[in-house]
């Protein structure tokens, strides 16, 4: 079950000091870099809640975010619409597909869930890249930034944006934790350890999963509106299951099952993947060495190893015990 | 166009093409995933590197030389992943499996751009299966025949070794349950390494043949993953009609689909594999009844 340690505490804290210092002082390079990572971090955020949490390891969470962005630019462009409504529209079009192919991959689990995400992120890829409407492989141009003139701020700007971005990381954040101490997290939680006991217990199990995947869902694509927003650019390399993938790998280099984790994950990732590719053009090659060495040493990511480290320092408390029992 | 018979012999000569090279790469990938339960998504990368491999040799030892060595150097290399990586990480779940196969193909991408660069490499068609050939009243070029040929022989070849010799028993019998295999005297370990390595010369085989065709580019690897991993999990993992049947339908959805229903012949295969995990999970042929 999730709960909030005080390191995962003192981790966001950190973050989040952190990012607003430097949204204060960083240049033009700086806020950028910023946005992307909070993009990122919406994203893995969303995988990390049914990865992480419900062991479903989805390779569609790219296509999740893609459709978000593409739906946000259509509704915005050809539909008229005010950044808004249809941000609300992308997302909850995100959500609906998300909670359909959550219903429908249910029954899969392990490698079959794998590929069956794949296959429906595959699918949504195909579609937005021959489909003639959507720009087939030119991608999209022209997605609006929220207007918050009436509040005072130019979201044209790029400090406004990057703080406007950490706002809705801290919002995906708590839409996940809420999510996690509610209900159908702790099922969630139950359904990755034992199915059969949840079931057993009068769960209905699709409806669980499908609906954890439809909120990891919104937030995949409030992710894609937000990607939409930043590079006012929309293509279908967003769909691609290798942004699944390296989504994946953000999520465990930083510690499955953490949701503090990814988020620094993403901090890492990002920041690393500008500093090595300043430095090598074969900076994934770097990216699949350290992987494949996180993977190796059994750590659960950055996180996770500070977590079993600190955890294995101090004698475990034994409060904790009456109270699991009480 | 449709109702002209040689463009029915034309498309489905091009599907059975497109199968067999499939089949070639798909059947490694599954009778190791069947006997080990190990997903190498890397498996993609090894075929790249035959192709690059074959590409490189036949510079100087002609396209024999590379057709031959590329498999060589692919099992070497698939014996040193072995020891490395792959025996490690047997027991350790899928996830992770996954991961490590995964940070392969980004080390393996980068590595073939890093020694060959980025520019796609040609190689030439031996001369005598270059030029076409009239069959059924169609001009098709002999080369395209020989990679059907080549994939029918390596089917009946495996077909026999699995079915009618005793290392094809032990490996059907770990297949089925590897601990009674084991119990009953059969050296597991020593079978799985024999079948990752001969997956693996696969690969590099369908890299070599694969190189004249398409061309030999650092992400040719990636390209060609998901279409294996979509003929094996809709064929059934770990078996080997499954990977006949796998490759067979997406060599044909794939080959008519592009010439029918070209606005819809990629979401065409994502709909039947989705439609294959929604009512047989786990797969039309699984190893397993």
């Amino acid at each position: 079950m999730f709960t909030h340690t005080p390191l995962r505490l003192a981790t966001l804290a950190l973050l989040a000091a952190a990012a607003l210092t430097y949204a204060a002082v960083a240049g033009f390079f700086g806020l950028e870099i910023l946005a992307e990572i909070a993009i990122l971090a919406i994203l893995v955020i969303a995988l990390d809640l049914v990865a992480g949490f419900g062991g479903m390891v989805s390779l569609c969470h790219g296509a999740l975010l893609g459709v978000g962005a593409y739906a946000f630019t259509v509704a915005a462009n050809d539909a008229g619409l005010t950044a808004l409504p249809a941000m609300i529209l992308a997302i909850a079009l995100s959500t609906a597909l998300a909670f359909v192919i959550g219903a429908v991959c249910a029954r899969s689990t392990g490698i079959y869930f794998i590929m069956a995400t794949l296959a429906f992120g595959q699918m949504a890829y195909s579609f937005v890249f021959q489909s003639p409407l959507y720009g087939g492989d030119d991608g999209l141009s022209g997605a609006p930034r929220p207007d918050l003139s009436a509040l005072g701020i130019d979201l044209t700007d790029s400090r406004a944006f990057a703080l406007y971005a950490l706002l809705l990381v801290a919002l995906a954040y708590a839409v996940a934790a809420a999510t996690l101490r509610s209900g159908l997290g702790r099922s969630l939680v139950g359904l990755h350890h034992n199915e059969k006991r949840l079931r057993a217990l009068g769960l209905t199990v699709w409806r669980a999963k499908a609906t954890a995947f439809a909120i990891s869902g919104a937030l995949a694509g409030l992710a894609g509106c937000l990607a939409a927003q930043h590079t006012q650019y929309v293509s279908p390399g967003l769909l691609s299951w290798t942004v699944s993938g390296e989504a994946l790998v953000v999520v465990i280099l930083g510690g499955l099952g953490t949701l503090v984790g990814p988020i620094l994950g993403a901090v890492l990732f990002v920041i690393l993947k500008h500093e090595i590719s300043a430095l090598t053009p074969y900076w994934h090659a770097i990216v699949g060495l350290i992987l494949i060495a996180v993977v190796m040493s059994r750590a659960n990511g950055v996180f996770g190893f500070l977590e079993t480290r600190l955890a294995a320092r101090k004698p475990q408390p034994q409060v904790k015990e009456a109270k699991a029992d009480a | 166009m449709t109702t002209d018979l040689g463009f029915w012999v034309l498309q489905t000569l091009n599907a059975l093409q497109l199968s067999m090279l499939l089949f070639l790469l798909s059947v490694g990938l599954t009778v190791i995933f069947g006997l080990m339960h190990f997903v190498n998504l890397a498996h993609g990368s090894l075929y790249a590197f035959g192709a690059y491999v074959a590409a490189t040799l036949s510079g100087t030892l002609g396209y024999w030389g590379g057709f031959l060595l590329a498999p060589l150097a692919v099992a070497v290399l698939g014996a040193g992943l072995y020891f490395s990586l792959i025996q490690s990480q047997r027991r350790a779940g899928p996830m992770a499996q996954v991961l490590v196969t995964f940070g392969l193909i980004f080390v393996a991408v980068d590595a073939t751009r890093l020694v060959w660069g980025d520019l796609p490499i040609g190689i030439a068609i031996p001369s005598f299966l270059d030029g076409q050939i009239a069959l059924l009243g169609v001009e098709y070029p002999i080369y395209r025949l020989f990679i059907i040929a080549l994939g029918l022989a390596i089917l009946a070849l495996l077909t026999l070794v699995l079915t009618r010799t005793q290392v094809g028993a032990m490996i059907r019998a770990g297949v089925d349950n590897d601990r009674m295999a084991a119990c009953l005297g059969i050296n597991v370990e020593r079978m799985f390494f024999l079948v990752f390595v001969v997956g693996c010369a696969l690969a590099g085989l369908a890299g070599a043949v694969a190189a004249p065709v398409l061309s030999v580019t650092p992400d040719m690897g990636l390209q060609i993953l998901i279409p294996t991993l979509i003929v094996i999990v809709i064929g059934g993992l770990g078996s080997l009609r499954g990977a006949v049947a796998g490759s067979l339908i997406f060599g044909f959805v794939q080959t008519f689909g592009a010439v029918l229903l070209p606005t819809l012949s990629s979401v065409l295969i994502y709909a039947l594999l989705a439609a294959v995990l929604v009512t047989r999970p786990e797969g039309l042929l699984p190893a397993k009844g």
